[in-house]
This record gives structure tokens, sequence and C-alpha cells, in this order.
């Protein structure tokens, strides 16, 4: 064995690569075996590129791979850290979003060739589709980490409105295309958008003094019966006259206001929870 | 000197369908740790929510870090400088400890990856999980879940440090490392630990804060506390009946936690859960005994 050792100049020289191409190999040759020079190089080496490339590794094994919807977000140009949160909102996984599919394909096919009845489930479901998708999108009934989320800097209420804006844009067109496989239905394949919009609207005001899933659940049992009376009075297309699509809107109109005055009570925990 | 406070809380007060979970509390905190002793319900929960600024007072005024939190500005301002562990956390469905927190730092505003990433792995390493953050938290056990829940209040040492009874479900040699991080904290932020467990706070606190009933029934330095209880912890071979509290020890010695010592029962070392049941009385045997 070899008693010649490598001396601090000679390392500082190799660490920046100048000790040229002969005296380098050697050098390197005789760091294969030795573990003292080894040592003593660390004290050469720069080690912020390397603690860099390590935690690209860290990264690479850690980090969560994006989901399609955050990827999609990021993509509609939502910034990713945002996309980050948006993304966990249990009514848009992609679970939730293809048994939506599902449901809705079912409703139209029962829509086109169930007669009344048909008609009266695909109007049953349009308007409730976005609705239960904020329901499920934010609050203390879906994110068990919910009170710990309030206590961040980021405003509760941007993210509540940002999940809700990705669920409209996510459940709607869904739930219109297959609206308008529906021959028969003509004006009311669309209409029902606009209680749909209005609930959407009483539900984010309403999640300012409650749950945002007990205010869905009052509204939907609301529509269910108004629906199911209006279908044993032989027309479910009732509950969308000229009149009541008008009421709809002043509804929302209304809706939005609220929320705009109280919009700051969703920074704490409301009374109910 | 009252600059230095981080919490100053007059005279608040919060309701709760008419009963009082607080009641006109006045308490204020600067850097260490305090530990809140109580029976369930007394209001230690309440009182770390309306600090946490998730809860706001029905009366009473309320000073965090310089800040009176009423508008949404001083509110961010706040929550910046704080960290919070809630009694009951859960995590929602999917996440890795690792993105649990990830999650949690971007909710801190964290924006830079590089930064987040390093800073969540910094915690996860604090509280002994640097091991298991790829692993799903539905897979971790209870101890280790309410570790990764402490791991997300530490992001970005902040100055005001806000504990819902962390050892919750954790072993005792990970209390030991928890009681290691927890004091590190204490010496530059505001801790406040709200725990059934007497002897953390004996081990990590200088000062203890008793509620009862939604009010401040002691207030001090531990071992302010600790010889309250002095010369009425004694020794006997037979319970005695009008010791507060008496239970059989390991050594087949009755422990007799009381008013004064009969004669010829050998006196005993006070603890700190020993002048807690002397000062709650009834009320405190139920829960601190138990716990």
């Amino acid at each position: 064995m070899t008693t010649w050792h490598t001396d601090d100049d000679l390392l500082a020289r190799y660490a920046r690569g100048d000790a040229g191409p002969l005296l380098g190999a050697s050098v390197e040759q005789h760091l294969l075996t030795c573990a003292g020079c080894r040592r003593r190089i660390a004290d050469h080496v720069d080690p912020t590129p390397l603690d860099a490339i390590w935690a690209r590794i860290e990264d690479q094994v850690q980090v969560p791979a994006r989901g399609a919807v955050e990827r999609w977000l990021t993509r509609a140009g939502v910034s990713e850290t945002d996309a980050l949160l948006v993304a966990r909102a249990p009514s848009l996984r992609a679970s939730w979003l293809s048994g939506l599919a599902a449901t809705m394909f079912f409703a139209a096919v029962g829509a086109a060739w169930g007669g009344p009845r048909g008609v009266a489930l695909f109007l049953l479901l349009a308007p409730l589709v976005p609705v239960a998708g904020v329901a499920f999108a934010y609050g203390p009934d879906v994110d068990p980490a919910y009170e710990t989320a309030l206590a961040a800097p980021y405003p509760a209420a941007r993210l509540l409105l940002l999940r809700t804006a990705a669920v409209l844009v996510s459940s709607l067109p869904l739930t219109l295309l297959a609206g308008l496989l529906i021959p028969a239905m003509s004006w009311t394949a669309v209409s029902w958008l606009l209680p749909a919009l209005a609930f959407t609207a009483v539900v984010l005001a309403g999640s300012t003094w409650a749950r945002p899933g007990a205010v869905a659940a009052v509204l939907g049992a609301g529509w269910v019966v108004a629906v199911g009376s209006a279908s044993r009075a032989s027309d479910p297309a009732a509950v969308l006259t000229p009149a009541l699509l008008i009421a709809y809107a002043v509804a929302g109109g209304v809706a939005v206001l609220v929320l705009c005055v109280r919009i700051r009570h969703l920074a704490r925990l409301g009374s109910s929870s | 000197m009252t600059a230095a406070l981080t919490v100053s809380l007059t005279g608040v007060t919060k309701r709760y369908r008419g009963t009082p979970a607080l009641d006109s509390v006045d308490l204020s905190f600067g850097a260490g740790i305090t530990g809140l002793l109580g029976p369930n319900g007394a209001g230690k929960t309440t009182f770390l929510r309306i600090v946490a600024t998730v809860l706001a007072p029905d009366a009473g005024d309320v000073r965090l870090l310089g800040r009176v939190p009423e508008t949404a500005d001083r509110l961010a301002e706040v929550r910046r400088r704080l960290g919070y562990l809630p009694q009951e956390m859960g995590f929602p469905r999917g996440f890795t400890a690792f993105g649990f927190v990830d999650y949690m730092a971007v909710l801190k505003e964290w924006t830079a990856h590089a930064a987040r990433h390093a800073e969540v792995r910094r915690v996860l390493d604090l509280v002994d999980l640097g091991n298991v953050t790829t692993k799903r938290i539905s897979a971790l056990s209870g101890g280790q879940r309410r570790r990764v829940a402490l791991a997300q209040a530490l992001l970005g040492e902040p100055d005001l440090l806000l504990l819902d009874e962390p050892t919750t479900g954790v072993d005792p040699e990970q209390r030991v490392t928890l009681r290691q991080v927890l004091s590190r904290a204490g010496e530059r932020s505001t801790v406040l630990l709200s725990t059934h467990q007497t002897e953390d706070v004996a081990a990590l606190c200088d000062r203890v804060v008793v509620l009862d009933a939604g009010r401040v029934r002691f207030d001090g330095p531990v071992t302010d506390l600790v010889a309250t209880a002095a010369g009425r912890v004694w020794l006997a071979d037979a319970p005695h009946p009008a010791a507060r509290a008496s239970w059989r020890t390991g050594t087949g010695r009755h422990r007799n936690v009381g008013e004064a010592a009969p004669p010829g029962a050998e006196p005993a070392e006070p603890t700190l859960e020993d002048a807690y049941l002397l000062l709650l009385g009834d009320r405190a045997r139920t829960t601190a005994v138990a716990a």
C-alpha cells in the first residue's frame, strides 16, 4: 500500500477541476481507496449544489403526484398553489366527476325515453348537481382539518369561492351536455341553469351562518318537493315557468348581496361548528 | 413589560346557548411555555380557539402579537405568525404525511416550491417522522398521526404556538422527543399548552393556569402551585376517610392527598397532580386521576 496522501492544495485543485487529466486521475484513484482523504475533500467542496440535487431527489420521492384536476386547473391559468388547494375538494376528485357523468347520462336517457317521469328526474337532478358539488367542496363536514386550516392566513372565503368556481366549471358543462341529448326538452334543457346558479348562491350565502351541507340539504329537500308536486300535477316543467325563473334570478341576486355583506364571517368558526 | 406580551385577553366571555364557557377571563402571556389545566368543559379549548383567532369572543378585548385581530388584514397578519393544533384534528382522505403538511404549508403562504418542501421536511424530522413521510396518514398509528398534526403547527417557527392536548396517544418515548421540541420552541415563542397530563406541565412549563367552569382558578409559577400541597400529602398503610383522594401505590402503601397529615403518617413529596387535586377538590378527581 502507498503511504502517499493528497495535500490540501491538491485536493482543492481537484475539487475545482483544475488538477489536469493525469494528476486528476491519480487523485481519483487514491480517493477511491483512502477514507481519510475522502473525509478531507469535503472541506473543499461547496455543498450547495449537492444539497440542491439531494432536495430534488427527496422531492421526487416525497411530493405526491399532481392529480388530473390539479393539472387541468394550472393549465386553465390557476396558480400552482391555488390549484393544489382547490383540487383537494372531495367534489373535484376524478371519482366524483365520473360518478356525476354516469348519473347525468342515465338521467338524460331517462328524460329522452321515459316520458314526463324521465323529464321530472332530469329536472330533479340538474339544478342540484352544482349544489351538491359546493356542499362537498368545503366546510367542517367534508374537511376534518377545517379548524386548523381556518387558523392559517390563506383566506377561507377565497378557498370557498375558488372551489365553487371549479365545481361550476366542471359540473355544469356535463349536465348541459346531458340535457342537450334530450330532443323533447327544448328550452327546459337550458333553463334549469337559472335555479342551479341561484341555489349555488344561496348555499354560499347560507354558509356564512351554517354548514354548507346543511343549507344544501334544506334546499335540495325543497326542490324535490317542488318538482314532485309539479310532476304529479302532470307537468314537471311547471317549476321553470317564466314567473318562477324571474323569482330564481331575484333570489340568486339577493343571495349574492348577502354573501358580499357577510363574507367576513367565513374567517371564523360558525355558531353551528 | 406590556410590549413583550404576545397574548393579552381582557374580560373575555364566550357563551354556548347561555352557558358560559369562558366567564370574563383576564390573562396575558409573553415568551415561554404555559400549561393550561382544568377538568373537561373548563373552557380550555374555547380559550385556545379564541387565541387561535378561529372563534370570536362574545365580549372582551383580545390583543395578539400587538394587534387586534378583527379586520381581515389584521387577522391574516396574526395568522401568519401563529401555529395551532386543535384538540380534535382529522386529516382529509388520501394524504401522505408529507402531502398533508405540504398542503398546510401552502395555506400558510409558503408559495416557493423548494423552500416549502425543505420546511415540510424540517418539521417532519423535528417530530421524528422523517422516515414515514411517504406513508398514507390512514396507515399511521394514532401517536404518529398526532405528531403529523403537531408538525403542521410548527411550520415557519411561529411566534405563537397553541397546542390543545398535543400528546394524546403518543407513547412515553415520543413524548420525551416532543418535550424537547416544545422546550426549544418556548425559548423564543409564546407556547400555550392545554393538557390533562400534569407531568407534561411539570416537566415543561414555567407557568400554569388552572381553568374551572370558565374562570381562572390559579395562575402562577408551577412551583407555587406544587407548594400549596406541601404537608398535605402523606403515605399510610390504609386509605384515610378524610382524604380528597387516596390510592394504593405499587409499594402497597396508600397515598393520601388531603388536608393535614394525621399523626404518625409519613409525609410524601407533593406533585403537581396532588396540588391540582387539592385546588379543584372533587371536581378534578374524575378527570385528573383518570388521565
